[in-house]
């Protein structure tokens, strides 16, 4: 007998409540299998952001409102009736409506805050769980597998025993612990990821439907792209809530470490453009500021996400879809952890229950969901127009008169369709061109002038981190090399973090030493907010911080 | 013939070694050599020992076939418990009824019949107690000459004892916690109440009592303390010898106290509740004490209520099938997985063994801190006990108090650094002692900035560069009649720390830095420049008057 056999163990063992981690477990507790999920928050979706839009594709073979049927009156916002892209360039914006991009394969989408989603669907999978002889556990942090000569069998903790299973389902998010130990992802290339900042802003809800011409009930979704952000790839959003607007950005991680953007000072900037003065008025109020890292699937989705007896679901396998300037990541986990689930009773039934790696890998790609994240076509097409040297020439060719002619003989009509073309949008290279050099000239050659005065002053970085709530535990982010050449990239990168300003989590600095002078990075970690940026973009050693520590969104 | 010859080996060495062979030939061959040779004692047991081990195993008997009369009781009540099928159990008794006939053998395989049969239809029998010394005389009694382990049950307990620790001369606020909490439940005990754990007192209808006990030095003072916190009576044990917790002596007297202890209002056998705090001491001494009355403890409880209870193991009603219901039980909830589940732990007489007291130990912060109430009156009474010198065979020969670290509190000048001093950090920080040494009540503190950075200080202020001095949100939180800020922007969570202060006064070259808003003199300018102008002014006496011109820019 060894001595794990002591250990606590569950059928199954989900890491992570948000909606890949509350898939898994209601659709394992709906075929009776006993299963623990421990979630690191105070609460579920105290850590989490989104945009956040869930989607309900009609191709897929789970939907959020399948495993949780009272999820959209219980735990939604707004549904999107109405979809705008804006082409910005200075104050010309061209604007289009892309309803039919949006509604292409989707039953549903509604907008939602991850506090209140997350905990409602905590509620519900503690209900379920409970049922089986499990239940959710909050406040736990899963930091590492459990092996048993060599072989994962279980999860550890800092709070509790280690724990076996004989499925662990690693729904944790980006930045996923356990698909790093793993060795199944790594956090090395910021290619294969965009970072994701917004902030959600108080408005009462009459002023919500007078501003943006709907009813109670009706919900916008508008997109930009454009020179809004200092020629960083990427775009913005914004989405309507019961009593609040998301507004955010999302940026290739890669392009805002190039130009050492600070993602703070880009928000700030489609904040304060003359195009949101309509809808933000004279009283802006932010409620709060948020970061997180997204995967880009198209790079990062892991092919066979598990090992093991460890599946990956969600962000932590990659899942996430950027198609063109839509996001969709929740619904993808949603699936993944029902398929795993599924699996997982299929391999019981079948007396190998640890066999569920396999049978999930094979259910993705049955099921349709791989080739989404991971289209086939942008493996060819796509990647072949990011190849440095044709993309700067389709950047010239769009720039230069032909181009800006075939933009004004193209119109606003066929652009319009272009746009909405999911094919498009999935096999969009990413480079400059579609995101900035593209929507800048529709907007310079097809757009309209703006001329309202936009009187919105956003909060400064201290007070957005000011307004935020932590529980303040150990420092959980190690600087290995703080020289600058190493790490200074987190100065700029980090969104809690700026030149010049001394209360971030990572500060340059010139000290002094003999007579010689070093440019080094110190790393504050109170302020974090857990992005995960640092992880990839400085020479850390990155864990999350311990059960219940840490920063906490009230909205998510 | 022999792959180690022990004479060639250290015992150290051979203790693995010999525990791997399995061959007792060999053994023996090995026992020759070593006879033949070094002739060493321990080896020799070693060996010796490893072929028992061996031979023992090789014995493992088959219930079927093994001759009866080679076994004692206690091997054939090892035996049956592994037995799990009647025939063979049946044929087990016949045999032993053909050989040595012994009653309480045949009593264990009966048993185990009836447990495997279950007692079926027939009338519920009390079962004969026989203790258990006389039933199993070839087991080992641990508890046997122990002349407290009492077969008695059916005594008289009373009262909810409660553990008073101190630390440095106080009560600890747990207990003040669990006072309140002993006098809530025994309130309800001794009410005529509806409630569920109201009993209109003890069984004759006499209200029972909160007794505290205070061991320490000098603890008068406390004792009286206690009866404010809710305390009936409060028995204490002085002696300057106990002014630190030591295992011995206060497991001694607590065990007196309860147990012993001779005073008119201690008519019963044993207290019947005794609760202790889950501290470290707490929990050593809650475990000796329950020890020494052989009685139960449930650790680390997060509540307690008493009830009556509905008992059908036969362990503890004493007839099998049958529920019992205990009265006035303690239950002592307690977590077991983090917090997901709880466990009720009950501490409940046998037949013919009593648990009391129901003991219990409670984690601090598990009851609410009461009020305490310097007008309520109660009884102390003096414990009076000679503490044999071989108690306190232990000495403490030094003891270090955990560093409390730095406290900034309760300074007349505060004078503290931001992430200005950043150009030359070690001279900052001399600047900062400079003017801090012209105070008689002064000290220096920093902005977090400064204490999360990568600055290289020199040695001789270094000392001065470290967490405790942190003020604000995650630091220190100061009042001092004059707060000295020098290169802080003021960010909430510094302000926080800081701006109770009667007169802040901040330095900086940033005429819009945060901290001018809440600062009574804002001084813009360098600090390596304003600083020592500072400091010489105040040497000269004329503080006030730098300020004044600093800020009237
Ligand atoms: C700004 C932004 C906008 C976005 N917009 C959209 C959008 O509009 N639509 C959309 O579909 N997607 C959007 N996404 C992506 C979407 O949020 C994610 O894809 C989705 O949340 C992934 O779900 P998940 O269950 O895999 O992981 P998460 O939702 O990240 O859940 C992981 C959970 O695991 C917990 N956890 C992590 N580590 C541990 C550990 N070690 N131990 C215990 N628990 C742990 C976390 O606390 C968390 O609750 C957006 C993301 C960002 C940042
Ligand atoms: C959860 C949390 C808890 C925190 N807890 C604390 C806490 O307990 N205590 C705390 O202090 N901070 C705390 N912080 C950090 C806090 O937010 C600030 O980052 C910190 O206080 C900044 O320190 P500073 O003022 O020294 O540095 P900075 O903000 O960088 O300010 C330096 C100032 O010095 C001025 N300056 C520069 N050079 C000179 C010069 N030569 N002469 C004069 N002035 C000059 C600048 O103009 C600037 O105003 C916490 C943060 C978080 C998120
Ligand atoms: S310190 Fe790292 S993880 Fe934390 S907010 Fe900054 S970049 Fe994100």
């Amino acid at each position: 007998m060894t001595e794990t056999d002591d250990y606590e163990h569950y059928e199954a063992v989900v890491v992570g409540c948000g909606p890949g981690g509350a898939a898994a477990a209601a659709a394992l507790a709906n075929n009776d299998v006993e299963t623990l999920v421990l979630e690191r928050g105070v609460d579920a979706g105290s850590k989490n952001v989104s945009g956040g839009l869930v989607y309900a594709e009609e191709s897929s073979p789970y939907t959020i409102d399948d495993l949780f049927p009272d999820f959209r009156e219980e735990a939604t916002e707004r549904p999107t009736t109405e979809n705008y892209i804006h082409n910005v360039a200075g104050d010309q914006v061209a604007s289009f409506d892309i309803s039919s991009l949006h509604h292409h394969d989707s039953e549903w989408s509604d907008a939602v805050l991850r506090r209140k989603m997350d905990s409602w669907l905590a509620e519900r999978v503690h209900e379920m769980t409970r049922e089986t002889g499990g239940g959710l556990l909050t406040e736990v942090r899963v930091n590492g597998l459990l092996r048993e000569n060599g072989e994962i069998v279980g999860v550890t903790t800092s709070e509790l025993d280690p724990i076996k299973a004989d499925l662990v389902v690693a729904a944790d998010g980006v930045n996923s612990e356990l698909a790093r130990d793993a060795g199944l992802m790594d956090w090395e290339d910021p290619d294969e990821w965009f970072q994701g900042v917004k902030a959600v802003v108080e408005m009462d809800p009459e002023d919500i439907n007078e501003r943006f011409g709907i009813e109670e009930g009706e919900g916008h979704a508008h997109l930009f792209s454009g020179d809004l952000f200092d020629g960083v790839r990427g775009g913005g959003f914004l989405y309507t809530n019961e009593d609040s607007l998301s507004i955010g950005t999302v940026f290739h991680l890669d392009s805002l470490t190039e130009e050492e953007a600070e993602p703070h000072e880009l928000l700030d900037n489609l904040l304060t453009h003359p195009l949101l003065a309509q809808w933000l008025g004279d009283d802006y109020e932010e409620l709060e500021y948020s970061a997180k890292l997204v995967p880009d699937s198209k790079k990062a989705a892991h092919p066979s996400p598990h090992q093991d007896r460890l599946v990956l679901v969600g962000d932590a396998a990659g899942q996430m879809q950027a198609q063109g300037p839509i996001i969709k990541g929740m619904n993808h986990a949603v699936t993944a952890g029902a398929l795993a689930a599924e699996a997982f009773v299929d391999a019981k039934a079948r007396n190998d229950p640890h066999a569920a790696g396999d049978l999930y890998e094979q259910k993705l790609r049955d099921e349709g969901v791989m080739e989404k994240l991971r289209p086939r076509s942008y493996r060819t097409l796509g990647k072949l127009a990011e190849a440095d040297p044709i993309s700067k020439v389709t950047d010239a060719v769009a720039d230069s008169a032909i181009g800006r002619a075939g933009v004004n003989l193209l119109g606003p009509g066929i652009l319009e369709r272009l746009f909405s073309s999911p094919r498009m949008m999935a096999v969009m290279p990413d480079t400059r061109t579609p995101y900035v050099t593209i929507p800048t000239i529709i907007a310079e050659e097809l757009g309209e002038r703006v001329d309202a005065d936009n009187t919105v002053e956003p909060p400064e970085l201290d007070d957005r981190i000011g307004d935020l709530t932590y529980d303040v535990g150990d420092p959980h982010i190690e600087l290995v090399d703080n020289s600058f050449e190493a790490s200074g990239t987190a100065v700029t990168a980090c969104p809690v973090s700026a030149k010049d300003f001394g209360g971030g989590c990572y500060r340059d600095e010139h000290v002094k030493t003999n007579g010689s002078e070093e440019h080094l990075v110190s790393l504050d970690t109170q302020p974090c907010v857990e992005c995960g940026t640092c992880a990839v973009v400085a020479d850390t050693h990155w864990e999350h911080p311990d059960g219940g520590k840490g920063v906490e969104y009230k909205q998510g | 013939m022999v792959d180690i010859d022990p004479t060639e080996h250290e015992i150290a060495e051979l203790g693995p070694e010999v525990n791997q062979i399995d061959d007792v030939d060999e053994l023996e061959a090995m026992l020759a050599l070593e006879e033949d040779g070094e002739d060493r004692q321990p080896v020799k047991t070693l060996i010796e020992s490893r072929i028992e081990t061996l031979e023992a195993d090789d014995e493992a008997v088959d219930p079927e076939t093994v001759d009866l009369t080679d076994l004692t009781i206690a091997d054939i009540a090892n035996l049956v418990r592994d037995v799990d099928d009647v025939d063979v159990l049946e044929d087990m008794l016949e045999r032993e009824a053909g050989g040595n006939d012994r009653k309480g053998a045949k009593e264990q395989i009966e048993n185990r019949i009836d447990s495997l049969e279950g007692s079926g239809d027939e009338e519920p029998t009390e079962v004969e107690y026989v203790p258990p010394e006389e039933k199993y005389p070839d087991l080992d009694h641990p508890t046997a000459d122990k002349q407290y382990v009492e077969g008695v049950s059916g005594e008289r307990y009373r009262d909810m004892w409660v553990y008073c620790e101190t630390q440095q001369g106080e009560l600890i606020d747990v207990a003040k916690e669990m006072l309140g909490k002993a006098r809530e439940l025994m309130d309800e005990y001794n009410s005529d109440s509806d409630a569920e754990g109201a009993y209109g007192g003890d069984e004759d209808g006499e209200p029972e009592d909160v007794v505290a006990v205070v061991i320490g030095s000098d603890v008068e003072d406390l004792a009286e303390e206690a009866v404010a916190y809710g305390a009936d009576r409060v028995v204490y044990h002085d002696d300057e010898r106990l002014e630190r917790f030591r295992h011995k002596p206060y497991t001694e007297i607590y065990a007196h106290m309860c147990r012993d202890f001779e005073a008119d209002w201690r008519d019963y056998h044993e207290p019947r509740y005794n609760v202790f705090p889950a501290t470290n001491n707490g929990r050593d001494l809650s475990a000796l004490v329950q020890g020494e009355l052989d009685s139960g403890l449930a650790s680390d409880c997060s509540d307690l209520y008493i009830e009556n209870a509905m008992i059908s193991n036969p362990a503890k009603t004493g007839t099998p099938g049958d529920s019992r219901e205990f009265e006035r039980v303690l239950h002592m909830p307690r977590p077991d997985f983090s917090g997901f589940e709880y466990s009720t732990i009950l501490c409940i007489d046998k037949p013919h063994r009593d648990f009391h007291p129901q003991g219990a130990s409670v984690i601090p912060g598990a009851f609410d801190l009461p009020e305490p109430n310097h007008d309520r009156e109660g009884e102390l009474v003096e414990h009076d006990l000679d503490l044999p010198e071989e108690w306190f065979q232990i000495e403490i020969l030094e003891a270090d108090q955990l560093d409390e670290g730095v406290d900034l509190t309760g300074n007349d000048v505060v004078v503290a650094l931001g992430r200005g001093i950043g150009d030359d950090p070690t001279a900052g920080i001399e600047l900062g002692v400079d003017l801090v040494d012209q105070f008689e009540n002064a000290d220096l503190g920093f902005s977090r900035g400064v204490l999360t950075a990568s600055y290289q200080f020199a040695g001789h202020v270094e000392q001065y560069v470290n967490m405790e001095r942190q003020i604000g949100e995650s630091g220190q939180v100061v009042e001092p009649e004059v707060y000295i800020a020098a290169g802080i922007s003021g960010a909430i969570q510094h302000k926080v720390g800081m701006d109770e202060s009667e007169t802040i006064i901040a330095i900086n070259d940033d005429p819009d830095a945060d901290i001018r808003d809440f600062s009574d003199y804002f001084i813009q300018g360098d600090l390596f420049e304003v600083l020592p102008r500072l400091t010489e002014a105040v040497e000269a006496g004329e503080l006030s008057a730098v300020a004044q011109e600093a800020s009237d820019d």
